[in-house]
């Protein structure tokens, strides 16, 4: 039974697989896989469609684009925006602005389901499971304005919980106006984070560890492994899969900071440190209209977001992991 | 169960086709319909969005003898929207739009809306009422639209009239008295609770960073005598923050701040809550827009507060210590209508589009926009002012709300605060016509020390292109030297960043439209 | 579905031999756990308190987990708004329509993307990971979805957002993990590849379907851009244009302080309809638990 646990289930199947095709000729693949590839055809018209037939847009952040003009009559201006972008004064402070709220993301929030998920799955009175599941999913349905709001709610310096509890139980009257300080804006904006999304991504990481055969604990069980071993043993290798194509996918998002939260969460004190990409589009580009601009950061963006995918994968590849593909 | 899930899933599949085929035959032209008489809008929608068919459009398309179609867009996303129309050429032919957001001055400079600048003289309802605002509403001399008549003069203190009773002071008409209205309220413990637990001045923080936004800073300084946003030094058109009143200001601020006298939370206290520290007592004075004070007195009456018209009092603006009294005014518009070239293609329908904004612009169609059906749901009293009436009923409520979330928007002359040419509203309670009594009076009073921003008709290239960004400088120095985070050596050289930003070329820029602007 | 009765009893059995240290855990996940869902949903009865409470109230209150006085006003108002209520069907129905549309496009082309033999696989799912990072932008979309006729279409909510590249690459990774010895069997059955994914592959993934399915509902229930942007006719406006339009705080409207004719709807009839926003779409939840308590084997070996 030992033996069947340490074997990785892909040893077992790549026997079984047919070879991959590569040397087949196409005709023959296509006459085989007829009935594989008919059920590409849906989704890859979708793709073609809705996504790639827009693409042309991104030739924008060449431009200098005007909606009224159109991609034909706007005139053209090569790198300009980009060069606006990189020469910059901000520039480097917007990329370690960005980069810093990015890795405490992975660092917290990321991780933070995971850790929720194996909690519950731990967890052995059924109703308290449910219960539990079912009311730390609720924030992600209450938009970032009322996120801002209630922890207002919670922080205000005047009148605020926080300022409450100091003051009553510690005699401290100082005030402190957390959201309006450098030192508390990240912390804020984690804490915010973790509060709305944790739940929520909880559920993709249960779906995974739904999906364990019983008999492996059964089986560990009768081996003599203990809560621990089992859960390293079998649940962690269950949903370790899972974790690591998030984890390549999310690499992919690592510039993008969300802009109504950072947006509504900025202060002219905090500004400093608040301050992305996505927040510094919104007023050069948005507020200004400059769609040209605002796509030449996007463009960036993405080729960032592509460097970042492709290199991840390549990473979990290399460690023995699958990786996306 | 395998066999009925492969019948749900065809089915799926060939709906799915069926609805793509028959919306990519039904699809296409909407665009480039030019019947006379129909005219199309786009404007912004606050609440709910009006039913065609309703009462209130009903009665309005009867008034004009012409259809309307208004595309009515949530307030929060009109940029985005405003946008992709611009794109697609499904643009409706009026659209209301801020005349000084950069992406309708580019494209109005590229000619996608009609240049009315000597047109409107023939329309006799459309004629600008007041030249100045109707300049201060172009882009550079140049009119792109019919400017909606806002109040000219709203600026004004809010205070806790209970209080200053209370502290013994009268109602401050200088700024020194301000302070000392302001120190009484935190020191001699105006609620009477015992603790010393509360502040004279509410500031929020400002949802625009920007410079001269209307915020109670840029009031404050005007008040000290600094420019209103732009004003003329030694010849020379000026920003307000490069005058030593704006520094004189903010150190008179700071100096509040430092001793309590404002609240703690003022960079980041949330707009919508702006009234609540007033209410609950913890802040006893609001430096904003004259009809706060009605908010304020809806919030006591609520609570069921007998003597709620006892607990508001409202003064003008203050003169500074030598006596010298400068009044912060608006820009007396708000938005403008423009008109499409492309669904208005030729000179005799831009007429015909006018004809019917000038039948709009009359007394009865401007009613019609503000206030709704007279004898549906309000009366006129004294001839001059509307009173709502069956106000539970259901139908009644939705002409109501048809005026207040969405036809309103379409009114140039004036709004149901104001009146305008259509009836001013108010609420049929004593202390509500007292204050707005006052307010009347203020407004008179405060109108003859007012100073204008004098580079309102001009929009700099530099500030279209870097001004969002720079702007925001001034702002969150500001905020900042107030907080404490940077001193006054430090709020120069954030001054100074500005400047050299694009700031310098602005200025340069300015003075030059100016110059050229006709006289 | 009878498995299930049987491994719950076994799963009880458990906790017998439980060790100390097992038990000291189990205490601290409880305790921890509680705590988590405690720190989440306080917040959240003060948005529904708030709902019920008077406008002085929320004004005078910072914080409370029960009004002083019920006032059901908020609720009366956005009930007695002529349009909530068919915005609230219509809502509900493109929700229903589109989650199936989404999960089918989703389901199908995941399955063939799972076949590593398959040749061209590779290239596909390149193509797919490039649009996750890549766009053309809301213009450009838009001016396509306009080609299509698809503008005041319910479907314009639907087809754009069809398949969610980052759920396709979750399913497909999903559809790797399956044994494969169930359908190597069909196939000798005499399957095609469709009917293994019909007969074999689709009953297996239940709680992965509920889990998507959920997905899915939430991303079109909660859109706004969407029906903002393709939907101009007001009596097509799905619920969440009313839920911004009444809570929104407005980037814009920052610039447009200075006309503040308009006012704002009060703190109560905010806090009410997230309230009555959220509820309907938090009922799907329960339905979906029922999938992840029976696991995929038990379920599917049955079949």
């Amino acid at each position: 039974m030992a033996t069947d646990l340490a074997t990785p289930p892909t040893a077992a199947r790549k026997s079984t697989r047919p070879k991959r095709a590569d040397k087949v000729p196409l005709g023959m693949a296509v006459l085989r896989y007829r009935w594989l590839y008919l059920m590409l055809v849906p989704g890859v018209a979708y793709f073609a469609i809705f996504k790639y037939l827009p693409m042309y847009g991104v030739t924008i952040a060449f431009q200098d684009y005007l909606p009224f003009l159109g991609y034909s009559g706007s005139p053209w201006v090569g790198l300009k925006h980009f060069e606006q972008l990189f020469s910059g004064p901000d520039f480097a402070r917007l990329l370690a602005n960005t980069l810093i709220l990015a890795a405490l993301h992975i660092l917290f929030v990321f991780t933070a389901p995971v850790i929720v998920a194996l909690m519950l799955n731990e967890l052995r009175v059924n109703i308290l499971k449910r219960s539990i599941q079912s009311l730390i999913y609720i924030p992600h349905f209450l938009s970032w304005t009322i996120v801002a709001a209630l922890t207002y709610v919670l922080f205000a310096a005047d009148f605020g919980v926080i300022a409450g509890w100091m003051r009553d139980l510690l005699g401290d009257t100082t005030k402190i106006d957390y959201m309006a300080q450098e030192q508390w804006f990240r912390e804020i904006v984690i804490m915010q984070q973790l509060w709305k999304m944790t739940g929520w991504g909880t559920i993709i990481y249960l779906a995974a560890l739904a999906g364990v055969d019983p008999n492996l604990y059964e089986a560990a069980r009768m081996d003599g492994a203990g809560r621990f071993r089992q859960l390293w043993h079998v649940t962690l290798p269950a949903i370790r899969p899972t974790v690591v194509v998030m984890a390549i996918l999310a690499s992919g998002n690592l510039l993008d900071s969300g802009f109504e939260q950072i947006w509504l969460m900025t202060t002219s004190l905090n500004r400093e440190v608040a301050e992305v990409f996505d927040t510094y589009v919104y007023y050069a580009g948005v507020q200004n209209g400059n769609f040209s601009y605002s796509t030449a950061v996007g463009l960036f963006k993405g080729v960032a977001g592509v460097i970042l995918i492709f290199g991840s994968n390549w990473l979990a590849k290399r460690m023995g992991q699958r990786g996306l593909f | 169960m395998s066999a009925s899930r492969r019948r749900r899933l065809l089915a799926g599949v060939l709906t799915l086709t069926a609805a793509l085929t028959a919306s990519a035959c039904s699809g296409g032209g909407e665009a480039a319909q030019s019947d006379p008489n129909t005219i199309t809008f786009m404007a912004k929608l606050f609440g709910t969005a009006p039913e065609p068919t309703g009462e209130l459009q009903q009665a309005i398309e009867k008034f004009l003898g012409k259809k309307i179609k208004v595309t009515w867009v949530p307030n929060a996303e009109y940029t985005e929207k405003m946008n992709v129309t611009l794109a697609s050429d499904s643009i409706p032919q009026v659209v209301v739009v801020d005349p000084k957001m950069p992406a309708f001055v580019k494209a109005a400079q590229a000619g996608a809306f009609w240049d009315l600048t000597d047109k409107l003289d023939k329309y006799p309802n459309l004629k600008p009422t007041d030249a100045q605002t109707a300049l201060n509403a172009s882009v550079n001399g140049k009119t792109y639209g019919l400017y909606r008549m806002r109040p000219l003069l709203r600026s004004a203190i809010i205070i806790r009239k209970d209080w200053l009773e209370k502290v013994g002071l009268k109602e401050p008409t200088t700024v020194d008295e301000f302070y000392e209205v302001a120190k009484a309220f935190t020191e001699k413990d105006p609620d009477g609770n015992g603790k010393k637990d509360t502040y004279g001045l509410i500031i929020p923080k400002w949802p625009s960073s920007s410079y001269a936004s209307a915020s109670p800073y840029d009031v404050v300084e005007t008040w000290f005598g600094a420019p209103n946003g732009w004003g003329e030094r030694d010849g020379k058109v000026v920003p307000g923050f490069d005058t030593p009143e704006f520094i004189e200001a903010n150190k008179f601020l700071k100096k509040m701040v430092d001793e309590g006298l404002i609240n703690p939370d003022f960079a980041t206290l949330d707009t919508a809550k702006w009234n609540e520290p007033f209410f609950h007592g913890r802040g006893g004075m609001i430096i904003d827009v004259n009809i706060r004070s009605r908010q304020v007195l809806d919030l006591f009456r609520e609570n069921g507060d007998k003597d709620y018209g006892d607990k508001v009092t409202m003064v003008g603006n203050l003169a500074r210590s030598d006596g010298k009294k400068f009044s912060y005014p608006f820009t007396g518009y708000a938005d403008s209508l423009a008109i499409s070239k492309q669904s208005v293609r030729t000179e005799a329908e831009l007429d015909n589009v006018l004809k019917t904004l000038d039948k709009l612009a009359t007394k009865e169609g401007q009613v019609l926009l503000q206030n709704g059906i007279e004898g549906r749901n309000f009366k006129v009293d004294n001839g001059d002012t509307a009173t709502l009436i069956n106000v539970d009923d259901p139908a009644v409520r939705t002409v109501q709300d048809n005026v207040d979330d969405a036809f309103t928007q379409l009114s140039t002359k004036g709004t149901m605060d104001i009146g305008g040419i259509a009836y001013q509203r108010i609420p049929p309670f004593q202390p509500y016509r007292d204050i707005i009594d006052k307010q009347k009076k203020l407004v008179e009073e405060d109108l003859k020390t007012a100073v204008h921003n004098v580079a309102l008709p001009v929009v700099a290239p530099t500030q279209v292109e870097k001004g969002p960004q720079i702007d925001k400088i001034i702002g969150d120095a500001r905020v900042k030297f107030l907080s404490g985070a940077i001193d006054e050596a430090g709020l120069k050289a954030e001054i100074q960043k500005w400047h050299d930003g694009g700031g310098t070329q602005i200025i340069t820029e300015v003075n030059d439209l100016l110059a050229k602007l006709p006289k | 579905m009878t498995t299930m009765t049987e491994t719950k009893p076994k799963k009880l059995a458990v906790e017998h031999h439980g060790s100390a240290g097992s038990r000291v855990f189990d205490v601290l996940n409880v305790v921890a756990l509680v705590g988590l869902a405690l720190i989440t949903v306080l917040p959240l009865i003060y948005v529904l308190a708030a709902s019920l409470a008077s406008e002085p109230e929320i004004a005078a209150r910072p914080f409370f987990l029960w009004p002083e006085k019920v006032v059901t006003e908020a609720y009366e108002y956005i009930f007695a708004t002529p349009t909530f209520i068919r915005s609230l069907l219509t809502t509900v129905v493109v929700t229903a329509v589109g989650m199936v549309v989404q999960v089918m496009l989703t389901f199908t082309m995941a399955y063939p993307l799972a076949k590593r033999y398959l040749p061209g696989r590779t290239l596909v799912l390149n193509l797919v990971i490039f649009t996750m990072v890549f766009s053309g932008g809301m213009i450009p979309t838009y001016l396509v979805v306009r080609d299509l006729g698809l503008l005041d279409s319910y479907w314009a909510l639907i087809l754009p957002l069809a398949i969610n590249p980052f759920y396709l690459i979750i399913v497909k990774s999903f559809f790797q993990e399956l044994p494969q010895a169930l359908e190597e069997a069909a196939r000798i059955d005499g399957c095609n590849e469709m009917g293994v994914f019909l007969k074999i592959v689709l009953p297996l993934s239940k709680p992965i379907i509920a889990t998507f399915s959920l997905f899915y509902a939430v991303a079109i229930w909660n859109d706004y851009m969407s029906p903002l942007l393709y939907i101009s006719d007001p009596d097509k406006w799905t619920l969440q244009i009313l839920v911004r339009q009444l809570i929104a705080t407005d980037p814009a409207a920052a610039l447009s302080q200075m006309d503040r004719t308009w006012v704002p709807p009060e703190q109560g009839v905010k806090f009410a309809i997230i309230v009555i926003a959220t509820l309907p779409i938090l009922f799907f939840y329960p339905f979906l638990q029922k999938h992840f308590a029976k696991g995929v084997l038990i379920g599917g070996v049955k079949e």
